[in-house]
C-alpha cells in the first residue's frame, strides 16, 4: 500500500475495522501529526486521482522499524494472556 | 521504554519547542487537508444514496468541526503551558514595571540579601566542598597527612616513611612527595630573584598527569645522588625570561650557586603541587623530615577501584616507622588519607572534615535566613498590591479562571522579580570579585591552584533555588491570602463591602520594620564611618615621601628559626646593619634608617585594657581594670622611628635611651588611642596590658604585665581607625621586622638600590618595597570595598522601611475609597482628611519609630561603636531619625496625593 491521504487512511481502518474503528477528523491528525514530528512517517503534498490537491502520508524506515518492533511486542502480550485464559482452571 | 521510542519522543518535543519558539502558520495549510477530508466524506456519503444537504451535515458529525480539530492540532505543535508561562511572564513584566517603586526596593533589597549568601555559598564551595582538584580524574588524588592529635596540627614527615609506603603501599600509585625551597634565581643580566621552587618527585607530573609542552618532565633518574641538576620551568617564566624561545630546553638556569639544565616547560596555569612555575628534583639523599602541609606533603592517586576508606584502612596496618621524633606525646601521630585539597587548608583534623563540611551547609542555611527581613516586606507590598487588583482578579474569575490559575499568575510575577533580584546578585558578585582580584592581586597570586574563586554552576544552581524559595515566600503566600475569599467565585467578589484588612501579622511586621530601621541606621552610619574615614579623609602627611620595605632572613632546615636560634638572629641583625648603613649613606635618604615590626598604619590587632583612673570609684567590676577592652594596633619601634616618620610628640616624653629593651615597661600611645580609651582624661602615667582574644580566657595573674604610658604622638595617618601603642626595642630585637626612611627624590631608584644592595647577602629577603602612600591605598581598596557592602545593606533597610509605610499607607487609601469620597463630596477639608484618613497607620509607624530610637539609644550608651569595631560619630542619632522621618513622609507623600485626587463622583457611581 502506497502514500494515503488522510480521509483513505480513515476509510481504510474503519474497513479493516469492520466499522469498530471510526476515526474522526479530531483524533486522525493529531495522531498523524505525533507520527510525523516523531519521524515514524512522512508527509508531501500531491494530486489525488480526481486531480485534488491533498497531503499524502507514507510510512519512513523508522516508522517500519517502530511497527515491526510493536507488532512483535503486541504478539507477545496476546500470546500471554491467551496463554493465561487458556489455562485449565 | 526502549531506546528508539526515546529517540522518537525527544524528536517529538524538540519539533514542539521549535514551533513554539519560532511558530511557522500552518493553519491554512491544514484547513485545506480538513476541507480535502469533509469533501471526499460528503462525496462518500452521496454515494451511498444521501441528498447533498444530508450529506453535508452527516459528514461534520462524523468527521468534527474543523475549527476544533485546528486547535488541537495548535496544542500538538506546542509545548503545553509554554504559551501561557510566556505570557505571564511577559504580563508579570509588565506589572513590574507599573509597580516600578516595588520592583526597584523589592529588586535590591533582595539582591543586597541574595549576594551576602551566595559570597558565603561560594567561598564554602570552594574551600570546605570542593573534593576534587582540575587535573584528570582530581578526585582521584589525595594525600597522606600526619595528624598530630596531641597539638591539633599538621605534622612533617619522615622522608624513611615516605619511602617505605612507596614500595609497601598496594592501595596507592605513584606516591611522590614535594617540599617548597626557596632559592635566589639570578638572571642572565645578573639581577637576582626571589623565587619558590618546588622540589618534587618525578611521580607528581604523572600524579597531575599533564604532558609538559616542551621537552619532558622529571623522571626517576634526574633523583639520584649525584645526577646532573636539571629544572621544568612554568609557561610564564619560559614567556617573560626566555621569550619563548624553543632553543630553551639545555639552557642553564642558575639557582643559588648551581647551574640547572631547562629540560622540560609546563603548560600555563599548571601549578602542580600548590602554585609552583619551577620544578627541581626532590633527591632522594633528602635529609630528615618533609615539612608539614604547605610547605611539603606526600601525595598519590587512589588506584582504580580503591576508596579512601580501604586506603586508609592499609596506611594504618602501615603505620608510622619511628615516632622517635615525638616520642614525649601521650597521643600518637596518626597517618590519614585526605583528599589531596584538604591537606592544604588550616589545621583540620582528618576525623573534623566530613563534619565541617556539615557545618557550612548548616551555616549557608541559616545565613539564607536573611532572605526574610526583606522577603516579608515584599510580601507585604505584594499583598497590599494584590489587594488592590482586586476587582481584576474578581473578573477574571468570572470569566472561569480557577483560583489556581490566578495565583500561579501572582507566583510568575514574583519568579520574574526574583529571578532578575537574583541575575543582579550574580552580577553584583562578579564585580565585587573583579575590584578584589585587583586589590588583592599579590595575595591571590601565592593562592593554591585549585582555589577559583569565580560563579560556578553549582552557585547559580544555588541562586536559582533561593528565588524560588524567595517567591515562595513574596509570591505563594500573599497571592493565597489575596484570592482567600474566591472560594464564593464569581462578581460577588467586587463588592465593595468584601474588603480585606490588613491584619495584625502585617501591621506587627510594618512596625517592627520601621523599628528595626531607626535602631539600626545609626549604627550602620558609624560603622561605616568606621572603616571609610581613612580612606576618605586621606592619611594627612605627605606619605608617598616614606619609602618602606619588609624584611626577612631565609632559613634552611625545619628545625632552625630566627626566634630560637641566636645564631641565625645574628646573621640577620648584621645583614640589615650593613643594609641600613648602606642606605643612610646615600644622599637621597634624607633621615635616619628606623626598624619596626610595622611602619605607621600597618601591624597587627590586638586587644588592650587600660587600668582604671585613680579617682574612679573604689569597687570597679574587675579590680584593677575599669575600661572595656579596644582594639589597637601594637609596634615594638626602635630609637629613630618617631624621627624617621616625623610623628611629633604630643604630651609626656620621647622614650629614653636605657628603655629601649625588652622588658621595658614604658609605652607611647597615639593620639587616637589616647581620645578613644581616656577620653578627655589626661592618660599620661595610666597603666594598661594586653589581654587574650575573644574565645580564650585567661586568669589575672597571666594577663600579661602592666605597662605605663609616658607620651602621646600624633596620629600616622591622620585619620585611623584604631589608636596605636608604641614599645620601645633595641634594632636586633624587633622581628618581623620593617624599615622606613625618609626620601628626598627619587624614590623609583631607591627602590633599586634597596633591592640590589639585599641581593648582596643571600639570605636576606626584602618585600614588600612601597612608600606608605601606595600601602594606605592598598587598604584603602579594602576599606572601600566594606564601606560599599555597608551603604548598600544600609541604604536597603532604609528602603524597605519606607517601602513598609507606603505599602501601609497605600492599603489605608485604597481601603477607604469610598469613605474618602462621600467626605470629600461632603465637603471635608484636606488637611483634616489626611489627618483622618491617615492617623491610624501615622500611629503604627510612630510606635515603630518610638521603639527603633529607645533601642538606638541603649545601644549608645551600652554599646558603644568604638567599642565594637565603629566610630562614635557625634548627633549620628538626631540626623538618622530625620533622615527616616524625611523618607517616611517621602513615602507617604504618594498615599497623601492619592487621597485628594480622589473623584467623589466616580467612587460613589463605584459604590451604587
Amino acid at each position: 500500500m502506497g502514500p494515503l491521504h488522510g480521509y483513505a487512511i480513515a476509510a481504510r481502518l474503519e474497513q479493516v475495522s469492520r466499522g469498530a474503528l471510526v476515526a474522526n477528523m479530531g483524533t486522525l491528525y493529531p495522531g498523524l501529526m505525533r507520527l510525523e514530528q516523531r519521524g515514524l512517517i512522512r508527509a508531501s503534498w500531491g494530486v489525488t486521482e480526481n486531480q485534488r490537491k491533498a497531503r499524502f502520508y507514507s510510512i519512513t524506515a523508522a516508522g517500519k522499524r517502530m511497527l515491526a518492533s510493536e507488532k512483535r511486542d503486541w504478539e507477545r502480550m496476546v500470546s500471554i494472556i491467551q496463554a493465561l485464559f487458556a489455562e485449565p482452571s | 521504554m526502549m531506546f528508539r521510542e526515546v529517540i522518537a519522543v525527544l524528536r517529538e518535543w524538540c519539533y514542539r519547542l521549535r514551533e513554539t519558539i519560532w511558530p511557522r502558520s500552518r493553519d491554512s495549510e491544514l484547513r485545506a487537508e480538513l476541507a480535502h477530508h469533509l469533501e471526499l466524506a460528503e462525496e462518500d456519503l452521496r454515494r451511498r444514496g444521501y441528498s447533498p444537504a444530508d450529506a453535508a451535515r452527516l459528514a461534520r458529525a462524523r468527521c468534527g468541526q474543523s475549527e476544533n480539530v485546528i486547535e488541537r492540532l495548535r496544542e500538538q505543535r506546542s509545548v503545553p503551558w509554554f504559551g501561557i508561562f510566556t505570557l505571564d511572564v511577559k504580563l508579570g513584566l509588565r506589572k513590574l514595571r507599573q509597580s516600578l517603586g516595588l520592583t526597584l526596593i523589592g529588586g535590591l533589597a533582595m539582591s543586597v540579601s541574595f549576594g551576602i549568601i551566595l559570597t558565603v555559598f561560594m567561598y564554602f564551595d570552594v574551600i570546605v566542598w570542593s573534593d576534587s582538584v582540575p587535573l584528570e580524574d582530581g578526585d582521584q588524588i589525595v594525600a597522606i597527612q600526619i595528624w598530630d592529635p596531641e597539638n591539633s596540627r599538621r605534622s612533617e614527615t619522615a622522608f624513611e616513611d615516605f619511602e617505605r609506603w612507596r614500595t609497601e603501599l598496594r592501595s596507592l600509585e605513584e606516591i611522590g612527595a614535594f617540599r617548597t625551597v626557596e632559592r635566589r634565581m639570578v638572571h642572565a643580566d645578573g639581577q637576582i630573584e626571589r623565587v619558590s621552587v618546588a622540589a618534587v618527585s618525578a611521580a607528581g607530573f604523572r600524579v597531575a598527569r599533564v604532558a609538559p609542552v616542551l621537552g619532558r618532565t622529571l623522571v626517576e633518574e634526574d633523583e639520584r645522588a649525584g645526577a646532573e641538576p636539571v629544572v621544568v620551568i612554568g609557561y610564564d617564566q619560559w614567556q617573560t625570561q626566555f621569550n619563548g624561545d624553543n632553543a630553551v630546553l639545555g639552557r642553564a638556569l642558575r639557582l643559588n650557586d648551581t647551574f640547572h639544565t631547562i629540560v622540560g616547560v609546563m603548560p600555563p596555569d599548571f601549578g602542580f603541587p600548590i602554585n609552583h612555575r619551577l620544578w627541581i628534583p626532590l633527591l632522594s639523599d633528602s635529609p630528615g623530615l618533609l615539612p608539614a602541609p604547605p610547605a611539603g606533603a606526600v601525595f598519590a592517586r587512589l588506584k582504580t577501584d580503591v576508596t579512601l576508606a580501604g586506603a586508609q584502612a592499609e596506611l594504618s596496618a602501615a603505620g608510622l616507622l619511628s615516632s622517635g621524633f615525638n616520642s614525649e606525646q601521650s597521643e600518637p601521630l596518626r597517618p590519614t588519607v585526605v583528599r589531596y585539597a584538604a591537606n592544604f587548608i588550616n589545621d583540620t583534623s582528618p576525623d573534623d572534615l566530613a563534619g565541617q563540611a556539615w557545618q557550612a551547609r548548616l551555616i549557608i542555611f541559616f545565613v539564607s535566613f536573611l532572605l526574610i527581613p526583606p522577603c516579608a516586606n515584599i510580601a507585604l507590598l505584594v499583598y497590599a498590591r494584590t489587594v488592590t487588583r482586586q476587582e481584576e482578579i474578581a473578573v477574571r474569575t468570572a470569566l472561569g479562571a480557577s483560583r489556581g490559575r490566578i495565583v500561579l499568575q501572582l507566583f510568575i510575577e514574583m519568579l520574574v522579580l526574583s529571578t532578575l533580584a537574583a541575575g543582579v546578585a550574580l552580577a553584583g558578585v562578579r564585580i565585587v570579585l573583579v575590584f578584589v582580584r585587583r586589590a588583592l592581586a599579590r595575595e591571590l597570586e601565592r593562592l593554591p591552584f585549585w582555589l577559583d574563586f569565580d560563579l560556578s554552576p553549582e552557585m547559580i544552581a544555588f541562586a536559582a533555588i533561593l528565588a524560588v524559595v524567595a517567591t515562595l515566600v513574596i509570591g505563594l503566600f500573599p497571592a493565597l491570602k489575596a484570592t482567600a475569599s474566591f472560594a464564593r467565585p464569581g462578581l460577588g467578589a467586587l463588592d465593595h463591602r468584601n474588603r480585606k484588612q490588613l491584619g495584625p501579622m502585617w501591621t506587627m511586621l510594618v512596625v517592627a520594620q520601621v523599628a528595626f530601621s531607626f535602631a539600626a541606621l545609626p549604627s550602620a552610619i558609624e560603622f561605616g564611618w568606621g572603616v571609610l574615614r581613612e580612606a576618605v579623609l586621606g592619611p594627612g602627611f605627605e606619605a608617598g615621601r616614606y619609602l618602606t620595605a619588609q624584611l626577612s632572613f631565609d632559613v634552611d632546615g625545619a628545625t632552625r628559626s630566627l626566634e630560637t636560634d641566636p645564631q641565625i638572629a645574628a646573621q640577620f641583625n648584621d645583614a640589615r646593619s650593613a643594609l641600613i648603613r648602606q642606605l643612610e649613606a646615600d644622599p637621597r635618604v634624607t633621615t635616619r634608617v628606623t626598624t619596626a615590626t610595622a611602619v605607621p598604619g600597618g601591624g597587627a590587632w590586638t586587644r588592650v585594657r587600660a587600668e582604671e583612673a585613680p579617682e574612679s570609684s573604689p569597687q570597679p567590676e574587675e579590680p584593677g581594670l575599669r575600661f572595656g577592652p579596644s582594639l589597637v594596633r601594637s609596634v615594638r619601634v626602635d630609637d629613630r622611628y618617631f624621627e624617621a616618620f616625623d610623628i611629633p610628640i604630643l604630651t609626656g616624653r620621647a622614650f629614653q635611651a636605657g628603655e629601649y629593651g625588652a622588658t621595658s615597661a614604658a609605652v607611647i600611645v597615639s593620639a587616637t588611642f589616647a581620645q578613644t580609651v581616656f577620653g578627655g582624661a589626661n592618660p599620661l602615667g595610666r597603666r594598661l596590658r594586653y589581654i587574650p582574644p575573644p574565645g580564650q580566657t585567661a586568669s589575672q595573674s597571666d594577663a600579661g604585665p602592666w605597662y605605663e604610658i609616658v607620651g602621646v604622638v600624633a596620629d600616622r595617618p591622620a585619620n585611623p581607625y584604631r589608636g596605636s601603642i608604641f614599645h620601645p626595642a633595641a634594632q636586633n630585637e624587633i622581628y618581623p621586622a620593617s624599615i622606613g626612611f625618609r626620601v628626598g627624590s627619587d624614590s623609583a631608584g631607591l627602590r633599586e638600590k634597596l633591592r640590589d644592595t639585599a641581593a648582596l647577602d643571600p639570605a636576606l629577603r626584602v618585600a614588600r618595597v612601597q612608600t606608605l602612600e601606595e600601602l594606605y591605598d592598598e587598604q584603602a581598596t579594602g576599606n572601600y570595598i566594606g564601606g560599599f557592602a555597608l551603604i548598600v545593606g544600609g541604604l536597603s533597610v532604609l528602603l524597605l522601611s519606607a517601602a513598609g509605610t507606603y505599602a501601609l499607607m497605600a492599603f489605608t487609601v485604597n481601603q477607604r475609597r469610598r469613605e474618602i469620597g462621600i467626605r470629600m463630596a461632603l465637603g471635608a477639608r484636606p488637611r483634616k482628611l489626611l489627618a483622618g484618613i491617615f492617623r491610624r497607620a501615622l500611629r503604627q509607624v510612630s510606635i515603630g519609630a518610638a521603639l527603633g530610637v529607645a533601642v538606638a539609644l541603649l545601644i549608645q550608651v551600652y554599646l558603644p561603636a568604638d567599642r565594637v569595631g565603629g566610630l562614635d560619630v557625634p548627633g549620628v542619632l538626631p540626623c538618622a531619625v530625620a533622615l527616616m522621618v524625611a523618607v517616611g513622609l517621602i513615602a507617604a507623600f504618594g498615599p497623601a496625593r492619592r487621597t485628594l485626587s480622589v473623584d467623589p463622583t466616580n467612587v460613589l457611581r463605584e459604590g451604587g
